[in-house]
């Protein structure tokens, strides 16, 4: 089966001819091609067919248990979902891919929960580890709002097994009263971060980003599985930055940068965004999307093998791929959620601070995906030194 | 039978043995202590196959020995003893002169509501009132705005994610376990001792140190295991109050655990961490069981009974 007969029903033909789907987060060279066709799938308004949630096997549970990353859906939404649909939420949080799959092989089917969010490149190995129900496209009515672009990625050609719920880029804010200077690039941040911030940095607590940081700034693919440019890499992440490291943190938007506690911050997009949006003085924060390369990620919808709820776990993202609620949520989380038309109507709706919620052509381009390879495990023994020499 | 029973002078009843009475306890201790421990032990001997399975067992080795003992992990060693060790001193230090006044000089009928008193941070679970202390020495907490109102410091409060914030956040927590077993030591001490030292001329500083602390030792002993082994394994303080700087070996074990996935060399560090408390644990006993020696020998009165009888 190639992978337009899945996708027939997804798009119109002439949509599907234009795109060039699997490029998006297949490499630099060719997504400045993706990111044209970005601009005009914003633009151009597909006929929609009517939203109808639950055309399911069998009615609705009244439960329904989410696994996902912290806080990555709108409080309001979740309430709203709960009073117009019926299942009543429980949600748990992970802070990486690692974790909630460990969750799901070990309980083996009884974890009980019906929703997961896995990063694209997880996807393939959770399917062949048999952690993931498929999902039934049809059932979805709103499954069309999803911007053909971000559909069909390499992780899975056909979304047999996950819907885009959203995705993101890794960056750095930094306090504007305590560092007197313009900052462009990830050299600029290691600079930085070793003199004047030296002390007040917060860094990613995730060995992918952490290795990325002086690969990036030394415009090298962050996935390499060379291992003397790791070795490199570990020698300057240990010796030379750990001192300076003020804190590991995946969501310092949460707490440490309304509290002040830190003058750089090596962060996600939407989380950059909530710590700007919730600190007093907003205009003392500027957010840097770093060049010459970054990270572009995406996370996925998925049900898990086993799932108790299964009927209000469609309900649920046929939920949010109403166009009108993703707005919701991308209000909130701060992060693209990959519904057609969701730049314009956010413009419109004036929400806050969107030049750290959508990038221009130029910068995706300069945004490479993860992927799960040979160097798996050295990124992670890289990760844990460093945090140990920290200490020092 | 019945009729031999009823016949026999005193009745026979059946009684159980007397180690029955200790079954539950037993029964206990294999389920939540041996199994478990047992099961790291073993689990720090496997590997981590893939991502996929967090360990395997099927090849053993001290591989992952060689690994959790690799220098790159030697600071955070260093700084889990010295917040362990600190603490502990610091605990006993601020523990010793309350439970010896609240045993001693409080009047009985406050007691109980003093020692409430002591009690009530627990009420709170671990995790909140940890965070409580983020909140009160983060730069925009209020001991920071506080500071900067009364002129002591200029600049907002720099304290929050450092080696010292974890260390106020330990002798917090772990205060009370300090407490209890010297207030039951000094409690517990008959008052007529220490008058009948001071008949016999000794002076305060005297009684404390010759009379009631040596009588209280076992509390001391008591309170410093309590303490200083909980701390050392905690991660919690230091996750939530300690950053870049704080890090101790419990976080280390707990992401082996929760995000590398690596089981067994979290448990071989869990292993190690055991060993670690054990050794430093046997130290301080060695060394206050020679001090305390010395201090018998010097202080002995030979009484030379020829002399005496002469």
């Amino acid at each position: 089966m190639s992978n337009n007969d899945g996708l027939r029903i997804l798009a119109s033909t002439q949509a599907t001819q234009r795109l060039s789907r699997r490029s998006f987060l297949a490499g630099a060279t060719v997504t400045a091609v993706a990111g044209s066709t970005l601009i005009t799938g914003c633009g151009s308004s597909e006929p929609e067919p009517t939203a109808g949630a639950g055309s399911s096997a069998g009615p609705i549970e009244d439960q329904l248990n989410m696994y996902t990353w912290g806080e990555y859906d709108s409080p309001k939404v979740l309430k709203e979902f709960t009073a117009s649909v019926g299942p009543k939420l429980q949600v748990d949080s992970y802070n990486s891919n690692e974790e909630m799959v460990n969750k799901l092989v070990a309980t083996k089917g009884t974890s009980g929960y019906d929703l997961v969010v896995p990063t694209g490149p997880f996807i393939p190995q959770m399917v062949a580890n048999d952690l993931l129900e498929p999902i039934d496209l049809t059932r979805l009515p709103n499954f069309s709002n999803v911007d053909t672009v971000y559909l069909g990625q390499s992780w899975d050609p056909n979304n047999d097994h996950s819907v885009p719920k959203a995705w993101g880029t890794t960056g750095y804010a930094y306090d504007t009263t305590k560092v007197d200077r313009e900052m462009a690039t990830w050299q600029d941040f290691l600079d930085v971060a070793s003199t004047t911030a030296s002390g007040q940095v917060s860094i990613l607590d995730s060995p992918d980003n952490v290795v990325g940081l002086y690969l990036w700034a030394k415009d090298i693919d962050w996935m390499t599985t060379d291992m003397a440019l790791l070795d490199e890499a570990q020698d300057y992440l240990v010796n030379t930055l750990a001192p300076h490291v003020k804190k590991f943190e995946s969501y310092p938007g949460s707490n440490g940068m309304p509290q002040g506690s830190f003058w750089l911050v090596h962060a996600w997009n939407g989380d950059a965004r909530q710590g700007i949006l919730s600190s007093d003085d907003k205009d003392r924060w500027k957010w840097v999307l770093p060049t010459p390369r970054t990270e572009i990620w995406m996370d996925n919808w998925c049900i898990p093998k086993g799932a108790p709820n299964p009927n209000a776990a469609y309900a649920w993202i046929d939920y949010v791929l109403d166009p009108g609620v993703s707005l919701k949520e991308l209000s909130y989380i701060g992060y693209h959620t990959a519904i057609k038309g969701i730049e314009p109507a956010a413009n419109e709706a004036g929400l806050d601070r969107l030049d750290i919620v959508f990038f221009t052509p130029e910068q995706i381009a300069t945004m490479e995906a993860g992927e799960l390879n040979d160097a798996q495990q050295k990124r992670v023994d890289i990760w844990n030194a460093m945090k140990a020499a920290a200490g020092r | 039978m019945s009729d031999e029973v009823l016949a026999s002078p005193g009745v026979r009843r059946w009684r159980a043995p007397g180690f029955m009475l200790a079954v539950p306890a037993w029964a206990w201790f294999v389920m939540f202590f041996v199994l478990p421990v047992g099961f790291v032990i073993l689990l720090s001997f496997g590997a981590k196959p893939d991502i996929f399975r967090p360990y395997s067992l099927e090849v053993l080795s001290f591989d992952q020995y060689a690994k959790a003992l690799d220098p790159a992990y030697g600071p955070t060693l260093k700084n889990t003893l010295r917040v362990g060790i600190t603490g502990t001193i610091a605990c006993l230090v601020i523990a010793l002169p309350f439970a010896y006044w609240l045993a001693v000089r409080v009047p009985p009928r406050w007691r109980g509501l003093l020692l409430g008193l002591v009690l009530v941070p627990f009420w709170t679970n671990f995790l909140v009132r940890t965070i409580g202390w983020q909140l009160i020495i983060s730069p925009d907490g209020i001991a920071s705005s506080a500071l900067q109102q009364l002129g002591v410091i200029s600049q907002p409060l720099n304290f929050l994610y450092s080696r010292s914030a974890v260390l106020l956040g330990v002798v917090y927590n772990y205060l009370p376990l300090m407490i209890l077993p010297l207030f039951v030591a000094f409690d517990r001490l008959d008052p007529t001792l220490r008058e009948a030292s001071k008949d016999l001329g000794a002076s305060r500083y005297r009684t404390f140190t010759q009379v009631t602390l040596p009588l209280a030792m076992p509390g001391v002993v008591a309170g410093l295991a309590l303490v200083f082994i909980p701390l050392m394994g905690d991660y919690i303080t230091a996750e939530v109050l300690g950053g870049a700087k704080g890090n101790m070996l419990g976080q280390l074990i707990a992401s082996q655990f929760l995000s590398a996935q690596n089981w067994p060399l979290g448990a071989a560090m869990a292993v190690l961490l055991m060993l670690s408390i054990t050794v430093t644990g046997l130290i301080f006993a060695l060394v206050g069981v020679t001090v305390r020696g010395v201090l018998r020998r010097r202080r002995r009165i030979v009484i030379d009974v020829l002399e005496v009888a002469a």
